[in-house]
């Protein structure tokens, strides 16, 4: 089962990269489980939240506090995130290491909006009289939207590290798989957050 | 002080690498020792072994809890331990039994022999198992280091809340609890996904997966309830750690909380962790009780089907610990239903095990007598919880000692006894000496005997009225006797406990190897030397039907056919990274639990770093080329 | 391992081409199914207590392009994490319900 490809040998023709080695096919089989288990846990944020959304101890409602423009915006740049992060995987895939690296580069700008604006959002709340400890309303909100946004900070991160290391080496056999997984881990944060904007905001504004 | 010691341990070990102020043939001389090989080795076998040690020690620590708890409870009013020191021994008890003592060991038997028996190298991902046994250890640790820094856990092993929380538990005993399972934990998560992908991944030609042994079998369901029940686990303790820690109010009821929400995640993840742990019992019973009747697995595939079965329905029961919550009717007898339909499946299990043995020639070495041992003491465990499942009766039973006696029916019944029967069973496999049989026959009688006479009793005791977790109880109510008798059992498992390391200690200090193939058996691990290489296999071997090995023995063969001509074999090398990695968890686990961020920023930070290193760093292992097979093979032929 | 790289790479422009133009494809419908569930709840177009359902059959979809377009789940040997994401998904599904009806 030894593979005969050396990592550090630059694939030369195009193709699912991810997969042309045995510790890629692992890496891609263990990272689809991972996020299996993320689903479950992120299952159980929701489930807390969407039990306690209407705890609010006197402090603002849902339906006072949430502002979609900003969340719509929000949803834009993570959503297009997801797009450049599928065209940075194409230009891998192609071996055009530079468009590659443009499109995250892309990414993670998209990324860094994402969360400049979510950390706004969190001051702006706060000023509001809704924070991590004035109610389990607050509590269950912070515990669900900064989980995500702790996923989405790992994950510019993540992606950072990669780009360095890409930058130094080349596309490798080794580096493929890494930046798959990468990629992978971005879309899964933008599938939780199509159902924060859907079971959090959108639910929260119709009450 | 605690505080003190670790930032200036931390400070020194930092400053040590920075200014490269360490002697670099001292470090050249300490990754020569045994130790370091050991701290940094990414093989399966070395880290089953591990684990499976770790687990045992941790194994002793919380049976001399619950031989307190006994001495305490054996006469009325007693007042040895009492009052809070009682509710730290029964709670350090339970979580120390299942998640440091139940599923290390487990992890550990499957670490070893699972991918000996479907052929593979090594594990998927040899690096993140090492990272997972090293998050066990370090957790394990932080969790008991509660005893000596502030006050051990005292809020039962299901830490139910409001209890938990600061207002009823003050002090830092559920801290620890909450930061040492969460590390515990992350480990148990990134073992099982390692697990199936490896059996997806990495099965030797010809190993199909209706041709898996049924330890791998049950090896393989029993990660998949790893996968999918510990992030409820981690979302429980995240949440308990934001109430307790950083003054979140979900589970308070003054600031709109609800404390329904930690016993449904608990036992969302609770539930399934049962499966967890009997799972592979139920595999490590099938293999030795098929190969000590020398017989093949009666209904192999029904066995197949009825574990994917109850790992599914695993899912679907967790509301049978919350009977008496108030859920209404309907809910219970939803979830009434579902958990009476998982004595099916099991029931298939129990008359498979009954019809291997029919017929068969049974040989009773000692793994046979645990597995002769389990099948009734397991079905008795399993009737009472058919029994628990009714929710009319379950609010006469539920929090009596009858409950005590139905878990530790299954717990040790079925868990503790195939991981007893399991290290004798693959003990030559593991470290290439045999365990004595003599001593093994003494440790299962008195074990056997021991445990059905400290929990038998407790069945009456429960529906006699005696309450759980309470640490005395009045005299002239009829308890004193069964209690008396019920602590004198913990004698006999105690003796049992000890015959035991006397027997690995003879092992480890006796010079005559073990044979390759000692109970004649019927799985790939059978068919490589003891102890086993470190590539496990010179050529992968061609499998061509179930029970491969006995099928090649009985063609004739001595060997397995080789899939592959004879290569270089490539390993992946040893790293001191998981180690680190963990220890900085462990320190950030403590910096939270003595409310010092400090302490926990440093801690993550250092984990952090330590990811970076880990992805920056390539690392491609090293080649055992045939030449030095061959040698070593030859070695030990002149050896023999 | 060598063969597998070999099987899929037979052909380059037309894999490049395919890849982009589907992509893009989804995530204009992506964007357009999210503005479709801010329009509906801003406008207050559907009742109140019917809205939930509208809304998680938007998300379902959205998150079914994500998986199968972005993600690949589609991809030839995709079958084992299809199954082990179903199942994730169906006991979150449980789980979450479990929680949130207490």
């Amino acid at each position: 089962m030894a593979s005969h490809i050396h990592p550090t040998d630059r694939p030369t023709k195009p193709g699912h990269l991810e997969k042309a080695t045995l510790e890629g096919k692992n890496k891609v089989m263990g990272f689809w489980l991972f996020l299996g288990a993320e689903t479950v846990l992120f299952a159980c944020l929701f489930g807390t939240y969407l039990a306690l959304r209407n705890s609010t101890m006197g402090g603002p409602t849902t339906q006072e506090l949430y502002d979609l423009k900003l969340v719509g915006l929000a949803t834009f740049f993570l959503l297009t995130s997801s797009l450049t992060s599928v065209l940075a995987m194409n230009a891998m895939n192609r071996l055009n290491v530079r468009a590659m690296q443009f499109w995250l580069g892309v990414t993670v700008l998209l990324g860094l909006a994402f969360l400049i604006l979510e950390i706004y959002e969190f001051v702006h709340y706060v000023h509001e009289g809704h924070t991590f400890t004035s109610s389990a309303f607050g509590s269950s909100f912070y515990a669900l939207v900064g989980t995500h946004g702790a996923h989405v900070t790992f994950g510019i991160c993540w992606i950072i590290g990669l780009m360095i290391q890409t930058a130094r080496r080349g596309l490798t056999y080794e580096m493929a798989p890494k930046l798959f997984l990468s990629s992978l881990y971005w879309h899964f944060i933008d599938v939780v957050w199509v159902f924060i904007f859907t079971l959090v905001y959108l639910l929260g504004k119709v009450g | 002080m605690g505080t003190l010691l670790i930032l200036l341990v931390l400070t020194l070990f930092l400053a040590a690498i920075l200014t490269g102020g360490y002697n670099k043939e001292f470090l050249l001389r300490a990754r020569q020792t045994k130790v370091w090989d050991w701290l940094t080795t990414v093989d399966h076998k070395k880290i089953g072994i591990m684990y499976f040690l770790s687990g045992f020690f941790f194994l002793l620590i919380g049976g001399l809890e619950a031989i307190f708890m006994r001495l305490q409870l054996a006469v009325p009013n007693n007042d040895l331990f009492t009052g809070d020191i009682f509710n730290q021994l029964l709670t350090m008890h339970g979580t120390t039994m299942i998640f440091l003592a139940a599923m290390p060991m487990i992890f550990g038997l499957i670490n070893v022999i699972m991918p000996l028996q479907i052929g593979a190298r090594d594990v998927a991902f040899p690096f993140l198992n090492s990272l997972g046994f090293w998050l066990f250890f370090w957790g394990g640790i932080l969790l008991n280091l509660s005893w000596f820094f502030g006050g051990a856990p005292n809020a039962g092993w299901t830490s139910y809340t409001s209890l938990a929380l600061n207002s009823y538990s003050p002090g830092l005993g559920v801290d620890y609890y909450v930061l040492g399972l969460q590390i515990t934990g992350i480990g148990s998560l990134m073992s099982g996904i390692n697990f199936i992908a490896t059996i997806i991944n990495m099965r030797t030609p010809g190993m199909t997966f209706l041709r898996m042994p049924m330890f791998t079998w049950t090896s393989f369901v029993t990660s998949a309830l790893l996968v999918f029940a510990m992030p409820p686990l981690t979302v429980a303790l995240l949440l308990l750690m934001f109430d307790r820690v950083f003054g979140a109010a979900i589970f308070d009821h003054a600031m709109g909380g609800s404390s329904v929400i930690w016993q449904h995640l608990f036992w969302i993840f609770g539930h399934p962790e049962v499966y967890i742990v009997i799972l592979p019992a139920f595999g490590i019973m099938s293999e030795i009780i098929s190969t000590f009747s020398k017989k093949r697995l009666f209904g192999y595939t029904s066995m197949v089907f009825a574990t994917v079965l109850i790992g599914f329905l695993g899912f679907m029961v967790w509301v049978h610990h919350m009977f008496t919550v108030g859920l209404g009717p309907m809910s219970n007898s939803i979830f009434a239903v579902a958990t009476m339909a998982i004595a099916v499946p099991t029931g298939i299990k129990v008359f498979n095990w009954l019809f291997t043995m029919w017929g068969g020639e049974i040989h009773f070495k000692t793994p046979m007598l645990w597995a002769v041992g389990f099948v009734p003491t397991f079905v008795i465990g399993g009737m009472t919880g058919v029994m628990l499942s009714v929710p009319p009766a379950d609010y006469q039973y539920q929090d009596s000692y009858f409950v005590v006696a139905h878990f530790h029916y299954v717990l040790v019944g079925g868990t503790a006894f195939a991981l007893f029967a399991g290290a004798y069973y693959w003990w030559p496999k593991m470290f290439g000496k045999m365990l004595s049989e003599k001593l093994g026959k003494w440790h299962f009688w008195l074990f056997f005997i021991g445990f059905h006479m400290t929990f038998f009793p407790q069945h009456f005791l429960g529906l006699f009225g005696m309450p759980r977790r309470v640490f005395t109880y009045q005299a002239n109510h009829g308890l004193e006797l069964l209690n008396l008798i019920s602590s004198i059992g913990v004698i006999g498992m105690t003796l049992g406990t000890i015959f035991f390391m006397v027997a690995v200690v003879q092992a480890a200090r006796s010079k005559e190897l073990a044979p390759a193939d000692p109970w004649d058996g019927r799985t790939l691990e059978w068919s490589i030397p003891s102890p086993v290489p470190e590539y496990n296999f010179a050529q992968l071997p061609l499998v061509r039907g179930a029970d491969a090995f006995w099928l090649e023995k009985q063609a004739g063969n001595k060997e397995m056919t080789p899939a592959e001509p004879l290569g270089s074999i490539h390993m992946p090398s040893g790293s001191y990274i998981p180690m680190l990695m963990s220890l900085g968890l462990f320190v950030a686990g403590y910096g939270f639990v003595v409310k010092s961020w400090i302490i926990g920023a440093i801690g993550i930070a250092f984990t952090f770093i330590m990811m970076y290193i880990r992805s920056f760093e390539q690392d491609f292992g090293y080649h055992i080329e045939p030449e030095e097979i061959n040698g070593s093979a030859k070695a030990k032929e002149v050896k023999a | 391992m060598s063969q597998n790289t070999n099987q899929n790479t037979t052909n380059t422009t037309s894999h490049k081409q395919e890849g982009a133009g589907k992509h893009i494809l989804a995530f204009i419908v992506m964007i357009a199914l999210t503005a479709v569930s801010f329009y509906l709840v801003m406008n207050n177009v559907v009742p109140k207590n019917m809205i939930l359902p509208f809304l998680l059959i938007l998300a379902a979809v959205q998150v079914f392009l994500q998986l199968f377009i972005f993600m690949h789940l589609n991809q030839k040997g995709s079958s084992y994490y299809t199954v082990f994401m179903i199942a994730g998904i169906l006991i979150a599904v449980i789980s979450g319900a479990g929680i949130m009806l207490m």
